[in-house]
C-alpha cells in the first residue's frame, strides 16, 4: 500500500491540483474518440463539461477511473499517477488507489438491487476499506439523512423513485470519501420534477468544497455552481472558462452552434435572459435550413456562412453585434 | 425480514432437501452400494459360490422351471461359461443359449442358465453344476455354505408349483415390491441432489472460466506490444480454455456412455497408467460423477447467459466503488445471476431425477434398477415398472411444485417490494 500515501501536487501558484491529465487519447478499435486532452482540476473546483452526444464527454469521464482503458497519456488523480496503456500488477494497484478516491455517480443509476439503500451505501467502506459494519452503517445513515432519505434507509431501489435512488447513489460514492466525484449525466435519465432533488444534492456537495466533474446540460446548475465550464467536441476540449465566458461570449464556432442548440430547448428563460431567444419567440426549427442550399450539400463552415439566415435577432444580448452563424442542423 | 425471502424460500428448498438426504442417507448408501464379496477360505483359481436361484434357503417356493443363476466369486479362476453342465435329477439339460455370465456388480459374475420348456414346476429337484475353465478343465468349486470344495456344486430345491408374474398389472406384485422399490427412490433422490449440487459447483468455475476472456490475442498484442503481457494472457487464458473443452466434450458425448466410461474405464486407466487396477470405483459414485459432470456443462452455459443478463453498469458500478473482480462477482453479479437463473436451474433438476435411471446400468439400485430386478424375481416386469413410473411422476410433480412455489414466492417479493415503494 505503499503507493496510497500520495504526495499531492500543487501548481505554481501553490494550488492544490486533484485532477491532471496529460495527452489523454482512447481508441475504441480504429475510432479515434479522445484525441489528446489536458486537463487540470484545482481543489474544490466543479468542472462541468458540455458538448454534442458523441463528442467523448462521457468516455473522457469514464477514462478517468479506468471503467474505460485509455490507449495513450497521463492520469493523475488525488496524487496517485498512472501511465495509461501500461499494465501489470503496479498498474493494477494504482488503478485501484485511483477508483478509491474517485466517486462515481451514472446516468442509469446503477444501485445493486438485492441490497436495500443501506447495504448499497456500506458496500464500499465494509469490503473495500475494511471498515467495521457498525461504524460503516453509522457513516451511511449520516450520508442518506444528508441526502435527504433517512426515511428510506431501508428500501430497495425497487421501492425508490428515480431521484430517491440516484440520491443513494451520490451518497454510496461519497462514502467511499473521494477527492473527487464523477458525474456522467445524473439527471438525464429523470422525469423532470425529480431533476431538482438530485441538482439540489450536488450543489450541497459543491458548496461544501466538494471537487467534482459533471457532464450535464443542466445549464441553470452550471451557471450557479460551476467554477469552469468545459465545451468537447469530436474528441477535443474546444474551449473552456467560467460559465459566464463561455455561454455568453463563446469563442469557437462550435460552441457557439451548440449553445445555439442547447440553450433555447433547455432553458428558454435562461436563453432569453442572455439574448440567445427574446422572451416569446417560437424555438428555432432545426429542420428548416438545409432546404436552403443545394440538395446534398454537406452544411460546414465554410458553406455556412452563404447560405445562412440568421433567424435568432442577437441585438441587445451579451453576444453583442456579432450574429452567430445558424445552427448546423447535421448535428 | 422481508428482504430476505427470495433468499429465504431457496434455502428452505435447500434445507428439505438436505433433510430428506441425512435422514435416509444410510439406508440409502447401504442398498446403492456394491458391496464385494469378501474374501473367503478357498485356494486361489477355485471359484466360490455365493447364492443360487432357485434358493433353498430362500423364503420362496415357486420357480419359473426354465432357467438357473448362479452367482459367483471367480476367485481369480478362468472360467469359461459356455462349457458349464447343468443336470437336473442327474439328467443334463440342453440349454436354449450356451451358459453366459452376467456382472451384476463387478467382481461378482452371475452365472445363467436357461433352457426352453419349463418342465419343472413342481416337485422336488436336484441340481449339479459343473463348471470349466477356458484350458477345457473341470474345475473345483468352494462352497460358502459348508465351506467345502467339490468337483461340482449341488443343491436341492423343493418347488411347490410354477411360478408366475400372473396378470398383466398384478398389484400382488405392486404391493409386495413397492417398499423395496421406494428404497430406490430415495437413492435416486439422492442422487439428483448430491448430482445437482456438484453440478452448480462446476457449472460455476465453468461460467467463470467461459467468461475469462476479454480480449483477442491479437487486439492485446497491438494494444501493448509486450511479450511479457503475452505470455501472461496465454497463462489467463487457460481457465477459458479449460471451461471451453469441458463443456464441449461432455455435451458432445451421450450421458450413458459417460456414465460407462466412468465406471468401467477408471480400473482401465489405473492399469495403463501402471497401477494396480483392482480398485473398483463404487457404482453411486461414479454415477454421481457423471451426472455432476455431464449436468455441470449443461448449467455452464446457464450459469454464463444468467452472468451475462446482468447490466453491464453493475460491474462498472461495484469497480467504480473500488471493488476487485472477484468481490464484484461474489457480491454484486452472481446474487443477482442466481436469481435470473433459477427457472432454467429448476428445469434441470427435474430432468435429473428422470436422467439418474441411467445409472441403473452400472448396477445403482436405484429406482429403476430396483423395478427391474423386482421384475425378474417376481417375473411380473409390467407392473414392477408401472411403480417405479408412478414414483419418478411423483418426484418430479414433488419438485415441479415446489419450483413454482419458489418462482411465485420471488414474483410475490417483487411485488409487495413496489407496493411498499408507492406509499
Amino acid at each position: 500500500m505503499a503507493k496510497s500515501t500520495s504526495t499531492p501536487i500543487y501548481d505554481d501558484q501553490g494550488r492544490e491540483l486533484i485532477v491532471k491529465v496529460e495527452g489523454l487519447q482512447k481508441y475504441f478499435g480504429k475510432n479515434h474518440v479522445l484525441k489528446g486532452i489536458d486537463l487540470e482540476v484545482f481543489k474544490g473546483e466543479v468542472v462541468v463539461l458540455i458538448g454534442p452526444s458523441g463528442s467523448g464527454k462521457s468516455t473522457f469521464l469514464r477514462c478517468l477511473n479506468f471503467l474505460e482503458d485509455p490507449t495513450t497519456g497521463e492520469i493523475g488523480i488525488g496524487g496517485v499517477h498512472v501511465t495509461c496503456g501500461s499494465h501489470g500488477g503496479q498498474f493494477k494497484k494504482d488503478v485501484h488507489q485511483i477508483r478509491m478516491k474517485c466517486g462515481m455517480v451514472f446516468q442509469e443509476f446503477n444501485l445493486f438491487p438485492h441490497m436495500d439503500a443501506i447495504e448499497n451505501v456500506i458496500e464500499g467502506p465494509v469490503l473495500v476499506k475494511g471498515e467495521k459494519k457498525a461504524a460503516a452503517i453509522t457513516k451511511a445513515q449520516a450520508l442518506l439523512t444528508k441526502v435527504g432519505l433517512a426515511e428510506r434507509m431501508d428500501f430497495f431501489p425497487s421501492q425508490l423513485s428515480g431521484g430517491q435512488k440516484q440520491r443513494v447513489a451520490i451518497a454510496r460514492a461519497m462514502a467511499m470519501d473521494p477527492v473527487l466525484m464523477l458525474f456522467d449525466e445524473p439527471t438525464s435519465a429523470l422525469d423532470p420534477e425529480l431533476i431538482g432533488e438530485v441538482l439540489k444534492v450536488m450543489k450541497d456537495l459543491a458548496a461544501q468544497g466538494m471537487t467534482m466533474i459533471v457532464v450535464s446540460h443542466e445549464m441553470g446548475f452550471s451557471r450557479d455552481v460551476a467554477d469552469r465550464v468545459v465545451y468537447m467536441d469530436d474528441g477535443y476540449f474546444i474551449e473552456q472558462g467560467p460559465p459566464s465566458e463561455v455561454f455568453f461570449h463563446p469563442q469557437d464556432d462550435r460552441t457557439k452552434r451548440f449553445l445555439r442548440h442547447i440553450l433555447p430547448e433547455k432553458e428558454p428563460q435562461q436563453a432569453a435572459a442572455l439574448g440567445i431567444l427574446e422572451v416569446g419567440q417560437e424555438l428555432p426549427d432545426p429542420d428548416a435550413a438545409p432546404l436552403q442550399g443545394p440538395i446534398g450539400a454537406a452544411l460546414n463552415e465554410d458553406n455556412m456562412a452563404d447560405t445562412a439566415i440568421p433567424r435568432i435577432p442577437l441585438s441587445g444580448g451579451p453576444m453583442g453585434e456579432t450574429p452567430l452563424p445558424p445552427g448546423d442542423e447535421n448535428l | 425480514m422481508h428482504r430476505r425471502a427470495g433468499f429465504a424460500s431457496i434455502g428452505l428448498f435447500a434445507a428439505l432437501l438436505a433433510l430428506v438426504l441425512t435422514a435416509l442417507s444410510p439406508v440409502a448408501l447401504a442398498t446403492g452400494e456394491a458391496s464385494p464379496a469378501p474374501a473367503a477360505a478357498a485356494p486361489a483359481g477355485v471359484p466360490i459360490v455365493l447364492g443360487v436361484i432357485p434358493d433353498p434357503s430362500g423364503t420362496r417356493t415357486k420357480w419359473s422351471g426354465d432357467q438357473i443363476n448362479i452367482n459367483l466369486n471367480l476367485n481369480g479362476a478362468d472360467l469359461d461359461p459356455a462349457a458349464s453342465i447343468l443336470t437336473v435329477d442327474g439328467k443334463q439339460i440342453v440349454l436354449s443359449s450356451p451358459a453366459s455370465m452376467i456382472e451384476l456388480s463387478p467382481g461378482n459374475p452371475t452365472l445363467l442358465m436357461k433352457w426352453d420348456t419349463p418342465t419343472f414346476a413342481k416337485g422336488d429337484f436336484k441340481f449339479d453344476v459343473t463348471l470349466f475353465d477356458t484350458a477345457g478343465q473341470q474345475l473345483q468349486v468352494y462352497d460358502e455354505r459348508n465351506g467345502k470344495t467339490a468337483a461340482t456344486y449341488s443343491w436341492e430345491f423343493k418347488s411347490e408349483g410354477e411360478a408366475t408374474g400372473g396378470s398383466l398389472i398384478n398389484f400382488e406384485v405392486m404391493k409386495k415390491w413397492f417398499w423395496y422399490i421406494a428404497a430406490g427412490a430415495i437413492v435416486t433422490v439422492e442422487l439428483t441432489v448430491i448430482s445437482i449440487a456438484f453440478a452448480c459447483l462446476f457449472a460455476l468455475f465453468g461460467s467463470l472460466g467461459r467468461l475469462s476472456k476479454k480480449m483477442s490475442f491479437k487486439q492485446a498484442w497491438d494494444r501493448y506490444q509486450s511479450r511479457e503481457y503475452m505470455f501472461r494472457m496465454v497463462l489467463g487464458r487457460i481457465p477459458y480454455w479449460l471451461a471451453t473443452f469441458y463443456t464441449s466434450l461432455f455435451r458432445g458425448t451421450p450421458l450413458l456412455l459417460q456414465i460407462i466410461v466412468i465406471y468401467q474405464g477408471v480400473p482401465e486407466i489405473l492399469k495403463a497408467l501402471g497401477l494396480p487396477d483392482t480398485y473398483n470405483p463404487p457404482a453411486f459414485w461414479s454415477g454421481v460423477a457423471a451426472l455432476s459432470l455431464n449436468y455441470g456443462a449443461y448449467l455452464t452455459e446457464v450459469f454464463r447467459a444468467g452472468i451475462q443478463a446482468v447490466p453491464k453498469g453493475q460491474n462498472e458500478a461495484a469497480w467504480a466503488i473500488g471493488l476487485s473482480g472477484w468481490q464484484t462477482q461474489r457480491r454484486v453479479v452472481l446474487p443477482q445471476a442466481l436469481k435470473i437463473v433459477i427457472p432454467a436451474l429448476g428445469n434441470d433438476f427435474i430432468a435429473l431425477i428422470k436422467d439418474t435411471s441411467l445409472v441403473s446400468v452400472i448396477t445403482v439400485e436405484e429406482l429403476l434398477r430396483r423395478a427391474q430386478l423386482a421384475g425378474a424375481s417376481s417375473l411380473n416386469n409390467f407392473s414392477t415398472l408401472l411403480v417405479a413410473a408412478a414414483f419418478y411422476w411423483a418426484l418430479t410433480i414433488f419438485f415441479s411444485f415446489w419450483q413454482a412455489k419458489l418462482e411465485t414466492r420471488m414474483a410475490r417479493d417483487k411485488a409487495r417490494e413496489k407496493e411498499k415503494g408507492k406509499k
